[in-house]
This record gives C-alpha cells, sequence and structure tokens, in this order.
C-alpha cells in the first residue's frame, strides 16, 4: 500500500509541476513502442520540461483521446506509420473532437511511409494540402547536405525562419541551419486565417516522387516557398495543430548532426527548432491570458462633481453619454515555465472597442504598468454621443498567439432632464434671456398703463359714443 | 389707394368707415385742406397717421405701441440668431416664441376691446377679455422661462 501513495504523491507533485500552460499529458502514437529509441533525445527533453509522456500504437486497443467525454490527454504527437490507416480511435473526426477539447496536436509526416488517410483527410478538411502521391519528397540541388544525400538531394538545409512581419513575435527563430531529411511538403489554403506557415522550403526547392522513373519534373504539386516544411494552425479556441513536414527531424540521428551544405561542414541546430516547435504546440510558448475587465467613470476634469476621485467605483454597470470613461486589463504571456508581462511586437498595438453592433470607439490600449506576471493595458475615452447597450470589447488574434475575444457589457443613458446646464451659463443664450425678461417687463410696464389710463379712457370712449 | 386720389372727397368717406361718424368732420376739413396735394404719397400717409392719431382710443394706441415693441423685440432676436447662430436652440426659441405669443396674445386683446368691434363681443366686457390676457400672458411667461431652463 504504501508504494501505492509514494506513487500518488509523485504522480501528484508530477502534475504540480507541469510546465505546459495547458497540461502535461502527452500520448505519442507511433507504429511500434521499440522505436521510441531514435527519438530518444526529443523524448527526454520533452520530459524534462515536464511532460508526462505515454507510448501507444494505432493497434492497440486501450487507445483513446476522450474519456467519458473529456480528454484523456492534453497533447498528442502522432509519428508516421507505416500502415495505409491508423485504426478507430483515431479517424479524423476523432482527432477534430480531440481539437474542439482543446487538445494539441503535433503531426509528423514522412516521405518514406505515406500519409494515413486519416490525416489525409483531416488536413484537407483543414484546408492544408499534401502531394496526391504518397512518397512525394521535398528536394532542393542548391540547399542539400552534401554528407547523407550527395546524390539524392532529399536532406534539405534551411536556416531558422524569420519572422514575415515585424508586428508579429518571433517563436521560431535562432541560430544555425536545421536539417530536414525527406520531407513532405504541405500547401496551406488561401482562405483559412487559421493557418500560418512555420517554415518554408528555400526558393529552388521543390516536390519530387523519387519513384517517378522520368528525368524532367512536370507540373510539381508546388515549388519554392509555396512548399511548408513545418506550418501551423491554430483553431478558434485556441488549440494547436502543427504539422511537420519530416519525422526524422525529431530523431537523434539529426539533432546535431555533421553536414555539410555547399561544401561547408555544419552542424545542424534541429535540436533547438524542434524544441521551438513542440513547446510551442504544446502550449509553452504564445499563450495569452486576459485578466479582469476593470472601468470607471473618470471624472477628473470635465465634471464639476468631484467627490470620491480618489476610490472611483469601479465596472459599473451604467454610463452616461460624453463621460470620461477609464478602462484597464491586465494582460500575461505564458513563456515556458511561467506568466510574463505581455509586451505586443513593435507596430503591434492591443486594441479597446467600444461597441453597439458596430464599433464607436477603436482605441490603443497602451501598457501603463507591470506586474511580475502580467502588464497592466489601459485607455481613457470619452463615450460617444449615442445612447444604448455597449461593450467593452478586447479583440485580439494573432498569429501564434492564443486568441483573445472578451467583452462587458455596460449601459450608455442620455443625459437626465437636471444636467444639461443651465441657461445663463451659456453665454450665447443671454440674448434671448434678455428677449424674455425684456418681454415681461414691457409686459408688466404695459399692464400698469392699461390700468391707469383705464377711467378716463373709458368715459371718453363712452362720451364719444 | 387709387380710388382716393381720384376723389378726395370720397376718400374721407372710405377711410371714415371703421371710425365713428361723430369725428369724421374733422377728418374731411382736414383731407379737404391737403385734396391739392394728396397725390403725393408722404401726404397720403401724414393723412392717414393723422386719421389714426385723432380717431383711435388711447388703449388701442397703447396697445399698438406695445405690440410695435414686441415686433422690435422679436426682430432683434430673430436677427442675433442669424447673425450669430442658434446654438442654445431652446433658448432662441423661448425668447422669440415669448416676443410672438406675447403679440398674438395682445392682439387678441386689441381685438376684443376695440370699440369698432363692440358689435361682435357683446358677451365679452373689456374687463374680462383683460383678465384672459393677465391668465394668458402668465401662463405665457412661465412655459418660456421654463424651457430656456
Amino acid at each position: 500500500m504504501r508504494w501505492f501513495f509514494s506513487f500518488l504523491c509523485a504522480a501528484l507533485l508530477g502534475l504540480s509541476s507541469a510546465l505546459s500552460s495547458s497540461g502535461s499529458r502527452l500520448l505519442v502514437v507511433l507504429e511500434d513502442v521499440a522505436e521510441k529509441g531514435s527519438y530518444g533525445g526529443f523524448f527526454g527533453d520533452l520530459e524534462a520540461r515536464g511532460f508526462h509522456l505515454a507510448f501507444e500504437t494505432p493497434k492497440s486497443p486501450s487507445l483513446a483521446l476522450l474519456k467519458f467525454g473529456e480528454l484523456a490527454y492534453d497533447h498528442l504527437l502522432l509519428l508516421p506509420t507505416k500502415a495505409k490507416g491508423l485504426g478507430p480511435a483515431l479517424t479524423a473526426t476523432q482527432l477534430l473532437e480531440f481539437m474542439k477539447k482543446e487538445g494539441n496536436i503535433l503531426l509528423a509526416l514522412s516521405g518514406d511511409h505515406g500519409t494515413p488517410t486519416a490525416v489525409q483527410s483531416l488536413l484537407l478538411e483543414l484546408d492544408i494540402h499534401l502531394p496526391s502521391d504518397r512518397n512525394s519528397l521535398v528536394v532542393d540541388h542548391f540547399n542539400y547536405d552534401g554528407e547523407s544525400a550527395k546524390d539524392k538531394h532529399d536532406v534539405v538545409l534551411v536556416p531558422f525562419p524569420k519572422v514575415v512581419r515585424t508586428d508579429v513575435k518571433d517563436y521560431f527563430g535562432g541560430e544555425g541551419v536545421i536539417a530536414v531529411p525527406r520531407a513532405v511538403g504541405q500547401t496551406l489554403g488561401n482562405e483559412s486565417p487559421l493557418l500560418a506557415p512555420i517554415l518554408r522550403a528555400p526558393s529552388t526547392a521543390y516536390s519530387y516522387n523519387p519513384k517517378d522513373e522520368s528525368e524532367i519534373v512536370e507540373d510539381p504539386f508546388a515549388v519554392g516557398a509555396q512548399l511548408n516544411l513545418v506550418s501551423a494552425m491554430q483553431a478558434h479556441n485556441s488549440a494547436r495543430l502543427t504539422i511537420l513536414g519530416s519525422a526524422e527531424m525529431l530523431q537523434d540521428a539529426w539533432f546535431e548532426a555533421k553536414a555539410s551544405l555547399n561544401g561547408k561542414a555544419i552542424t545542424t541546430a534541429n535540436r533547438d527548432f524542434v524544441a521551438k516547435v513542440s513547446g510551442w504546440t504544446f502550449k509553452e510558448l504564445g499563450v495569452l491570458k486576459i485578466g479582469k475587465f476593470v472601468h470607471y467613470l473618470d471624472e477628473g476634469v470635465s465634471k464639476k462633481v468631484n467627490t470620491s476621485s480618489a476610490i472611483p467605483e469601479n465596472n459599473p454597470s451604467i454610463y452616461r453619454i460624453k463621460n470620461d470613461v477609464t478602462f484597464q486589463v491586465p494582460i500575461s504571456e505564458y513563456v515556458s515555465t511561467h506568466w510574463t508581462p505581455y509586451t505586443p511586437p513593435s507596430g503591434d498595438n492591443i486594441q479597446l472597442e467600444f461597441s453597439m453592433l458596430s464599433p464607436f470607439h477603436r482605441l490603443n490600449l497602451s501598457p501603463l504598468s507591470q506586474t511580475a506576471n502580467a502588464t497592466l493595458f489601459g485607455t481613457t475615452f470619452k463615450t460617444p454621443d449615442q445612447h444604448g447597450i455597449f461593450n467593452f470589447r478586447v479583440d485580439y488574434k494573432r498569429p501564434f498567439l492564443t486568441n483573445i475575444d472578451e467583452k462587458r457589457q455596460v449601459t450608455v443613458r442620455h443625459f437626465a432632464h437636471d444636467e444639461w446646464p443651465r441657461s445663463w451659463q451659456i453665454s450665447g443664450a443671454w440674448v434671448w434671456i434678455a428677449g424674455i425678461w425684456v418681454t415681461v417687463g414691457a409686459w408688466v410696464g404695459f399692464i400698469a398703463l392699461w390700468l391707469y389710463s383705464a377711467p378716463t379712457e373709458k368715459v371718453g370712449g363712452k362720451k364719444t359714443q | 389707394m387709387p380710388p382716393k386720389q381720384r376723389h378726395a372727397g370720397s376718400a374721407t368717406t372710405t377711410s371714415t368707415t371703421p371710425s365713428k361718424p361723430s369725428t369724421s368732420s374733422y377728418v374731411s376739413t382736414s383731407a379737404k385742406s391737403h385734396s391739392t396735394s394728396s397725390t403725393d404719397a408722404s401726404e397720403i400717409a401724414r393723412s392717414v397717421w393723422n386719421k389714426y392719431l385723432s380717431k383711435t382710443p388711447q388703449r388701442v394706441k397703447l396697445l399698438d405701441s406695445f405690440m410695435a415693441f414686441l415686433v422690435v423685440v422679436g426682430a432683434l432676436q430673430f436677427l442675433y440668431c442669424c447673425l450669430v447662430g442658434n446654438f442654445p436652440f431652446n433658448a432662441f426659441l423661448s425668447g422669440f416664441s415669448a416676443t410672438v405669443g406675447q403679440f398674438v396674445l395682445t392682439a387678441s386683446l386689441r381685438i376684443q376691446t376695440n370699440p369698432d368691434n363692440k358689435s361682435e363681443f357683446e358677451s365679452i366686457s373689456a374687463e374680462r377679455a383683460f383678465a384672459d390676457y393677465v391668465f394668458g400672458s402668465l401662463l405665457l411667461h412661465f412655459f418660456c422661462v421654463n424651457f430656456i431652463n
């Protein structure tokens, strides 16, 4: 019994020291459990980062991604298998169901094995396209490894990816050269905003089937930077799917392999790159957390009544039009082990929308202060001259960052009748005020004259008649 | 007006129809004295003015002068609105409508108390008309002051 308790304690301790932001249970599906030796370095790195690895084969009867409708594992690593099908537990529907429950998938393909139909239909559903013939590889006659692929040119050497845009955070950058042996290239559909390339093939690469006997490749599947060696899909619920074109990248043999690029001896930096890709996929990187919205009436300058500006009442449910309102929200980013203050990349801004159907304000939030775990973003604005039901909304969706879309509803009322300025406070009205009182005064004078002049006039009038 | 110019004698009768016959003798003499130069427009205006001065009762003149004053005040306010703009629009409305309303009420009082209209307002005495006028005016002032805030 004692061993059981100590095991339980160890398990709980392991759970509590999990380093991914979304859980540490990682299922690895591979052809044969004995095969895991060749990925020893990668699995060792994952375990060192706090993941609890479980190994299964597709044929295993106990394999299930969901248990009682809940996730049985938080993350899934699918390594290539020889079989065409992946079995009843790993259909495309079940993989999608796994992602709907916010499970993350790292999918490794291989040009040697061919892609299982379940994976193919999953990718097709996500608008990611693989070459139609099962044995296509990415080859490059300029950036190949001279040591291992002198003749076939199917080990592509690429530098670390650079950020495509300056206002996107760089999660995959680094120093060195990555070896991508016998990769299956993917192309991404243009329509889906959920897809993003991580590593593109060099401009001289193309997709090629080595079984094809012909000398000249006619009409290749894709060429150049159209081919993605590693690509990512992040769903609306921030579940992540990363497609790794080459499973061999994860193997010990390529982690720090000696290679030569155009006659120059180099050491591949796969270990670093793979750690970044798996860290991103398993939610160790690029995870944002939004804290509690704080908004309050900022009566500092505009309003004459300023009784308790020291401690304003937070988050009132009602504002008036043309009120000065201050809005604040803390945002954190998870970096490998802990929550840190989030700083958006230069050129990018987190924005607040004050919206009723459409935004009446869309304002950049500026960082006000930092705590150990969060940056406090805030702004001050004047509510629009329109009453109704409004939302404070922070909608921040960026490549490689989990989605933020938070709203709080408030009512904006119009002026109460006693909130308008009095007439004499508006200098423009003075003439008309004078007009009224001149009329009233003249009327009083007229009444007095009328009454004063009454008897004589009446007598005179009667006399004349 | 042209018939007046052609027949000075008949002009006296037409102009005196609203006024009382008792005062017609004075008017006709004054008109006759200027009959030679009655083609001059200023002369006609002067004769009309003189007739007004001589034949209108004192109270009606008082009413007329008050109404003329209201017209001037109202016109000044409207002019100011045109020149400067109607920014506190409620202020313009209440200031301008105070003069307009007062003008209408005063005109009503003039109709009801004019001795010429006595036959039409047999049932309403001048005192009754005046009391109505005071009540209506106070109501108007209350609304205007309230509306200008």
